[in-house]
């Protein structure tokens, strides 16, 4: 373990090349990973929020562009094993000064999942704030919402960074702003047990309507597999980026430090004893990269999630199994990378040693 | 260790470098190859120390092809030692970790400095120590497997007249130990120290004395 960190030392300047290139292409890992990862869990907790089956719209992209009649809701109520039924209205629209927000126009009994800070919930004409939200509009007792006015109710605190940097009316609000009558409707089972037969006849009831399962509808709801396969991409590119620039670097390493690998063929260290001693260097800059990397990333995301300009909206967090992904991720990174300079630096011919003279 | 050479020939393209040699060489005596530039001796060193095989020819040691052995690296790790013209030592070990690097037996790293007169610059890098001495952290490393033979091409090349001599005796002292030395030099002064002096010209062997 000495040996390489000595060489490693001695090559200072494309040691601390070949670390910076990690540290990006691993921070970058990180973030795209963290970032998607929050929308996607940010979203998911919003929905199972009293949510164990979900109705939308039959075969609608997103959620924001599904409009079912909330007339359907009593009859979903009443069937046996539904303890209650909410009612959602999902949007987005300017609120000035900001360009886009959240908003959200919820059935009376969902107000009780909203923690209330200050102040009540939403009248006709009225309003609640998150709390993120409302520092970002210096504490309004107004907004301006689609041309109207409405009086700022109350201010809740969530977790959930679309809720906390979003606006909450009530469903009534909610449709005349948006013309639709419900985007969702959340059931809350007794027995989760029976989730399949009453989401079978939730679906008997109208043509029009799709009810899932909120697991089932998470895992296929086509949103989150954008986000998680453009994610994937740019994770993809950015191990590739960062293969890429250590293979560069190293290839020049191994150029620079010819005599050294050819000496070691000479007197008689094998092939796998060089590859393996390129490999350990490698290895020790990604494990400092990756912790860098991770601390990098950590900042950033604090930093995102306290930006005013975000709202609260992109609100990552580097998980466990996070982790454990980009530390193999940058294992490999340094291994894939380091493999082809390592083998050429294996083969140096001894007889260079000899031809070069005095060099 | 007798290493035995057969009408070696050697070609870069179509340039001859080597023809029709015969060589047999017997273990533990100090043989200095010499001829001017181009005559062939490093051709002649670098096929007979495993590291170029010969356009055609063979060598033997102890009787053994060079073809027939299986892993060349392991075979030249335990019977064969290197010292180049230039030291070549890694300049980020220390002079012990240099002499380390290939050795199967670390015990013997500091008696084998002690014998160079090195050990109390064991723990220092070659760019602080003097050109002779850095000669002989890398003849440290070329003995330290105790090897039946010890290849050197113009290994005082890059030294003053005093340390070349030094490196002289020292190779004359180890090879009345048993180790053979087989040096390409075009100094005639190795003359004086060497068993048997092999004088070369245009790639043929023109005299042994």
């Amino acid at each position: 373990m000495i040996t390489p960190i000595k060489a490693l030392r001695k090559n200072r300047f494309k040691t601390a090349l070949i670390f910076m290139s990690m540290t990006v292409s691993i921070a970058a890992i990180f973030l795209i990973s963290a970032i998607s990862g929050g929308v996607v869990s940010m979203y998911s907790a919003m929905l199972k929020t009293d949510g164990d089956v979900i109705v939308t719209q039959k075969g609608i992209a997103d959620t924001f562009f599904s409009d079912i009649n909330r007339s359907l809701v009593s009859p979903i109520a009443a069937m046996e094993g539904v303890r209650e039924v909410s009612a959602m209205i999902l949007g987005a629209a300017p609120v000035d000064p900001l360009p886009i927000v959240g908003i959200y126009g919820v059935s009376e009994n969902r107000f009780k999942s909203y923690a209330l800070k200050q102040g009540s919930y939403p009248k006709a004409g009225e309003v609640m704030l998150g709390s993120k939200i409302y520092e970002t509009l210096k504490h309004p007792r107004t907004i301006t919402l689609s041309k109207q006015e409405f009086k700022v109710s109350g201010v809740f605190k969530s977790r959930i960074g679309f809720e906390d940097g979003g606006v909450v009316m009530n469903l009534d609000e909610g449709g005349k702003i948006f013309h639709k009558s419900a985007s969702i409707f959340l059931i809350s089972l007794e027995d989760l047990g029976k989730s399949d037969t009453i989401t079978a006849a939730v679906n008997a009831l109208n043509p029009q309507i799709e009810a899932k399962t909120t697991e089932s509808f998470i895992d296929s709801y086509n949103q989150f597999k954008i986000i998680q396969t453009s994610s994937d991409v740019i994770g993809a590119m950015a191990f590739l980026m960062g293969i890429l620039g250590i293979v560069s670097m190293m290839s020049m390493v191994v150029n620079d430090r010819k005599a050294e690998f050819g000496i070691m063929r000479s007197i008689g260290l094998s092939s796998a004893t060089i590859i393996a001693k390129l490999l350990w260097e490698t290895l020790i800059i990604a494990l400092a990269a990756f912790v860098v990397a991770w601390g990098i990333s950590e900042g950033v995301l604090e930093l995102i999630e306290h930006a005013e300009k975000f709202q609260g909206y992109i609100n990552g967090e580097i998980t466990g199994p996070l982790l454990l992904k980009v530390f193999v991720v940058s294992v490999a990174m340094a291994l894939v990378g380091t493999l082809m300079p390592a083998i050429y630096a294996s083969r140096i011919d001894p007889m260079s040693l000899i031809q070069r003279g005095g060099a | 260790m007798r290493i035995e050479a057969q009408n070696l020939e050697h070609y870069y393209g179509k340039e001859y470098v080597l023809r029709g040699v015969d060589l047999s060489i017997p273990a533990g005596k100090f043989i200095a190859i010499i001829g001017e530039s181009g005559s062939g001796k490093t051709t002649l060193l670098s096929i007979l120390s495993t590291l170029l095989r010969p356009t055609s020819g063979s060598v033997t040691y102890e009787g053994q092809t060079l073809d027939e052995v299986g892993n060349i690296d392991a075979f030249r790790r335990r019977n064969v030692g290197f010292v180049f013209q230039f030291h070549y030592l890694i300049s980020y070990l220390s002079l012990r970790e240099n002499v380390a690097l290939s050795a199967l037996d670390e015990t013997l790293i500091d008696p084998l400095m002690d014998r160079l007169g090195i050990l109390r610059l064991a723990g220092r890098y070659s760019d602080e120590v003097s050109g002779g001495e850095r000669q002989r952290a890398a003849i440290a490393r070329a003995l330290i497997n105790r090897p039946s033979v010890v290849f050197a091409d113009e290994p005082t090349g890059n030294l003053d007249t005093k340390n070349a001599l030094g490196v002289y005796e020292l190779f004359r002292e180890f090879s009345q130990s048993g180790t053979g030395f087989i040096v390409a030099s075009h100094d005639k002064k190795i003359a004086d120290f060497a068993d048997t002096i092999i004088e070369m010209e245009d790639g043929i062997v023109t005299k042994i004395s």
